[in-house]
């Protein structure tokens, strides 16, 4: 069994308006997948429903065939759903090691009377994590940044910190919301690098983007979203090829 | 001497208050108007164990601070379900709330209070042995409250002040933090009450009023919020200028609001020319900038 | 003991001493509906409200509207300054909730200190007697004091309505308080209806504190108390429902009227943190009636 994700009949509206109209989506082991469509489509929203910041009205989400429907936000980070935010969410008044620092599944500082009374496996656990944050940064080109402030460093680099700080663990899924926005130059390309070998290293990742030539490169399949439904699932050739579509989003 | 000693002693108890508050309301994030409902909670439990059950002081001082830790954490579990802001509002019902219940209750000795509180130190070593057990217990609370904010546990309680959804969607519970964080702040009030209940033996319902908490909060803004030893500067400061003007002699009715009147024009100015308080970075430092910008 | 004519005589000196509870509550739930606001600062205004009408009528002997006609002069100035040369440059610095709290909070004390080194702590009322005249209606007994008070929370609640529904200003305070940053793009000033709200707000309160002052003895600290009862109103009624606070503050003074058929004296303040804590707990969001909606309350 490769499926990582799969979402059975979601459903979820804010008063009149439907952001998720009765959503089924799988994702497979080293597969990446697009999630495209306009402004409103409810993307972001199907991201919150699939790691809890939302619940859904009905429907069941399985990771790795387990339903994570009744585990909150924070214990779904732990199953392994790891995403990234459309503007980023850093930690602002920290650096940029410290961002990546509270990230690892068993981190040191969680618990209160370990930091007081453990102070040997504190100490350990926080080399690891150190050492596996400056593996992170170095592969991203950034080791050199690991002292700055986080609000010091350029967009394009704040937005490369927002996906290092999900890599600290090896969970089985990726979500990440528009992570070309706004990105160019060395950092595009590094982002494009790093996601390819995520999927590659065997994490499911899912891709909100509105760049379709990022979509188009990174992407074998891809899912056309349009008033919380989606509309069209296949590969990035079939949905640029389809004539709804491109009249509802590509523009003619 | 005699009052010389009493006002430190005083000035030891307020920089516990200080301290916890501080850890609560300045690196916690959490808004709540409800330190003094601890700190008596804390106060009557130790005196009510020391009338009733002749209880050794030490056990009935943690108890009294046990109390207000439990208390507290049936506060925040409550309402920071609903959501942040909500705990502002459920702290200033919950202090008017139970201190309407102390003043009514006979058990608490009603608006009276609690007198005959027994003196477990006597004699000439009783002031002394107060002065250490107080500023022993200032200087443990403030650097134990120092050592829990740096760290990996200090760094975790800044970044869910930073961005707490970011936060909690890395795995990180930020609910049960905020629980741990808000009942050490209130435990450490508690055990404020507690010592506070056994050096002056007699406590009441108008020591513990909702005022008490804008004065606690004057301390830790003056000071400097979330820096460690911004409320010891403020409780000293907040404490020792009164004494100062006590003697100029002013009638009473004169004395009570001028202070009021300097605190309250201290907050206001720090809060408009100097938001980080006497102990806090300056702003030309990254760390105040990216703190400023948040 | 269940006398129909006590009962009724209960439920409206009910609703009448709700009166000052339900203007008030108009206007800190209006401000928190636009601004967002936990305006503390309100319990100033109503200090500064009460004792200016204190001085005007017995330390200057001036005619009663002139002396409602200063309060509302200073109130109005106050609460404007406030939002001026203070809130305003909290809102443009980013400030967190918490400066707003304490902003609002120390600078009601600061008046309240003020207000005690000039007046001293002595309850004060407005004029020498509080005694107003009574008429039996029905077997009612009714004072002017009632009439008055229902008059004003009558007038005051429709008054805001046609405001709210009827007027351009009062539909640029809905858009403020539904988007603050989208209405600016619709070429809506937020801080004029910022200003706009602290004016109404005003008005509430010196109708309030006449009230109140004309009722009985006031201290520099009973408007502290008074706003619990606005923050309770509001909360139960539903945070950005103004008039479902309004409501929800004259069922409050009815329960709290009634419970003396049950209740000892001393405990009916409890009752009313009792009910703030269910408030709390259990409707988070406000009590929401499913079929009764007033026209300003959906959001």
């Amino acid at each position: 069994m490769t499926q990582v994700l799969r979402t059975v009949d979601l459903n979820k509206r804010f008063g009149g308006i439907v952001v998720s109209d009765n959503i089924n989506i799988t994702i497979d082991r080293g597969e990446i997948l697009g999630l495209i469509g306009p402004n409103g489509a409810g993307k972001t929203s199907l991201f919150n429903l699939i790691s809890g910041v939302l619940r859904p009205d009905s429907g069941s989400i399985f990771l790795n065939g387990q339903a994570v429907d009744t585990s909150p936000l924070y214990k779904r980070a732990r199953m392994g759903i790891a995403r990234t935010w459309q503007n980023m969410l850093l930690f602002r008044t920290m650096t940029v090691i410290e961002n990546l620092l509270i990230a690892p599944r068993e981190y040191a500082g969680e618990s209160i009377l370990r930091v007081t009374f453990g102070l040997g496996s504190v100490r350990s656990a926080e080399r690891q994590a150190r050492e596996r944050a400056l593996g992170i940064l170095d592969r991203m080109g950034l080791a050199g940044t690991a002292e700055s402030m986080v609000t010091d460093l350029p967009f394009g680099q704040q937005k490369l910190i927002g996906l290092a700080r999900t890599l600290m663990n090896d969970g089985p899924l990726l979500l990440l919301d528009e992570p070309m926005a706004g990105v160019e130059g060395a950092a595009y390309e590094t982002m494009q690098a790093v996601v390819r070998q995520e999927a590659a290293l065997g994490r499911a990742v899912c891709v909100v983007e509105h760049n379709v030539s990022f979509i188009r490169d990174l992407c074998s399949r891809a899912v056309f979203m349009a008033n919380g439904k989606i509309l069209q699932d296949g590969t990035v050739e079939e949905l640029i090829a389809s004539k709804a579509l491109t009249e509802l989003y590509f523009g003619v | 001497m005699e009052y010389l000693a009493t006002v430190t002693i005083l000035i030891a108890i307020y920089v516990i208050l200080a301290a916890s508050y501080n850890l609560v309301i300045g690196y916690g994030g959490l808004a709540t108007v409800a330190h003094p409902i601890f700190f008596a909670i804390g106060a009557y439990v130790s005196g009510l164990l020391a009338i009733h059950v002749g209880m050794p002081p030490i056990l009935s001082v943690a108890l009294g601070a046990v109390a207000a830790m439990v208390a507290s954490v049936l506060l925040a579990a409550s309402s920071l379900r609903v959501s942040g802001d909500y705990l502002l509002i459920a702290s200033l019902g919950f202090q008017l709330g139970l201190l309407q219940l102390i003043r009514n209750l006979e058990l608490t000795g009603g608006p009276g209070g609690l007198s005959n509180i027994p003196s477990t130190i006597t004699g000439a070593a009783r002031t002394p042995a107060f002065l250490a057990i107080t500023i022993g217990l200032a200087a443990v609370s403030v650097l134990g409250i120092r050592a829990i904010v740096r760290g990996p546990y200090g760094r975790a309680i800044t970044a869910m002040r930073d961005e707490e959804l970011a936060f909690t969607a890395l795995g990180r519970n930020a609910m049960s933090m905020k629980i741990v964080i808000f009942a050490i702040g209130c435990g450490v009030a508690g055990m404020a009450g507690g010592v506070y209940a056994y050096y002056f033996q007699y406590v009441s319902p108008e020591q513990f009023e909702v005022l008490q908490s804008a004065q606690i909060l004057t301390m830790v803004v003056l000071g400097g919020m979330a820096t460690a030893y911004g409320p010891v500067v403020g409780a000293v400061l907040l404490l020792a200028i009164p004494q100062a003007i006590t003697f100029l002699n002013l009638p009473q009715n004169i004395m009570a609001p001028l202070q009021g009147i300097i605190f309250t024009v201290l907050v206001l100015l720090f809060l408009f020319l100097r938001p980080t308080g006497i102990m806090g970075a300056s702003e030309s430092k990254p760390r105040a900038r990216a703190t400023e910008a948040a | 003991m269940y006398d129909p004519v006590i009962l009724a005589q209960i439920f409206w000196t009910g609703v009448a001493t709700s009166a000052p509870h339900v203007l008030m509550t108009l206007g800190f739930a209006l401000t928190l509906k636009v601004t967002g606001l936990w305006n503390f600062a309100q319990a100033g205004f109503m200090a500064i409200a009460f004792y200016t009408m204190f001085f005007a009528l017995n330390g200057l002997d001036l005619p009663i509207f002139i002396a409602v006609l200063l309060a509302i002069g200073t109130t109005v100035v106050a609460s404007l300054a406030t939002e001026v040369y203070g809130l305003q440059v909290l809102r443009e610095r980013q400030s967190g909730n918490l400066t707003f709290f304490i902003f609002t909070l120390i600078l009601s004390q600061f008046i309240m200190y003020v207000i005690t080194l000039i007046f001293g702590t002595e309850p004060q009322t407005l004029f020498k007697s509080i005694l107003s005249p009574v008429q039996i209606i029905g077997g009612v007994a009714v004072s002017d004091w009632d009439l008055l008070g229902v008059g004003l929370m009558v007038m005051g609640m429709v008054a805001l309505w046609l405001f709210m529904a009827f007027t351009k200003e009062g539909q640029f305070l809905t858009a403020v308080s539904d988007n603050a940053k989208l209405a600016e793009l619709y070429g809506i000033s937020a801080r004029r209806s910022y200003r706009v709200t602290a004016v109404i707000a005003s008005l509430f309160i010196v109708a309030s504190m006449y009230l109140v002052g004309s009722h009985g003895g006031v201290v520099p600290n009973s408007p502290l108390e008074l706003i619990l009862g606005a923050v309770l109103g509001t909360l139960l009624g539903g945070i950005g429902r103004v008039f479902a606070a309004a409501a929800a503050s004259i069922f409050l003074a009815l329960i709290q009227s009634f419970s003396i058929l049950v209740l000892a004296s001393r405990w009916q303040n409890l009752l009313l943190y009792g009910f703030l804590f269910v408030a709390i707990v259990v409707f988070p969001r406000g009590v929401r009636l499913p079929k009764f909606r007033f026209a300003l309350a959906g959001r």
